[in-house]
């Protein structure tokens, strides 16, 4: 089960499994997205590179506007594919 | 230990995939905190499959198997093509923003994390085997 909703102030909340069936409703939400966001991925049980693609192109995106997306509380197995994805500097995790 | 299921090629079978793969650890003992690896490692080679073999037809064969403290992942795409997914070229993270296109991370994932990835085509089938130590 996967959700995507927006949370308090300048924040998106993703929780559940984001893997490649449900990645193109992850980038429906995501492609709406205008300004700066920080992504709260605190709920993200697992992410594949159908996930994490899809956070790629909006990060992409957004910084061609002056703009980024930036993933907190990663838990350490998302957080681990995201490093062996070598792109933890690209969501500012730190 | 070992479980074998056959999956059909659709990316909506990844619940069921999920499902099968947390029965096998809860059957063999491995920490359930490591099944995720192992989903993760399945859902890049059988998305694959699915995408990339448009000539099969019939429903993918994972099996798991516990070797010590090594589980070996094996799917099987029968009656399809030759496509050596252990040395496909896998879009690397700096070729993926250059590119600016999302996917191909999948190959470069498993390459990175897992401890042998092979691949064999014998009559008509692909073979992909993945060995990974769990609970280091």
């Amino acid at each position: 089960m996967f959700d995507i909703r927006t949370g308090e102030g300048n924040a998106i909340v993703l929780s559940g499994r984001l893997d490649a069936a449900q990645a193109a409703k992850a980038l429906q939400t995501l492609d709406a997205l205008e300004h700066s966001v920080v992504a709260d991925i605190a709920g993200l049980d697992y992410i594949s590179s159908a996930g994490i693609g899809v956070l790629v192109m909006t990060q992409l995106r957004l910084r061609a506007c002056g703009h980024a997306i930036k993933l907190a509380n990663p838990q350490p197995r998302v957080r681990a594919v995201i490093h062996y994805a070598g792109l933890e500097q690209l969501f500012g995790i730190e | 230990m070992e479980r074998e299921q056959h999956f059909p090629r659709d990316v909506a079978a990844l619940e069921a995939i999920y499902a099968f793969v947390c029965g096998f650890f809860s059957a063999s003992g491995f920490d359930p905190e490591d099944s995720s690896t192992v989903q993760l490692f399945i859902e890049e080679i059988f998305t694959n499959m699915v995408k990339y073999s448009k000539d099969g037809k019939q429903d993918i064969a994972i099996r798991l198997r516990r070797k010590g403290d090594v589980v070996e992942i094996r799917l099987v795409d029968f009656d399809v093509q030759p496509f050596d997914y252990a040395r496909a070229p896998a879009v690397e993270p700096e070729q993926l923003l250059a590119q600016k296109k999302a996917g191909g991370l999948g190959l470069h994932l498993v390459r990175t994390m897992a401890d042998r990835f092979t691949y064999e085509h014998t009559n008509g089938n692909s073979m992909v085997t993945i060995e990974k130590r769990l609970g280091g």
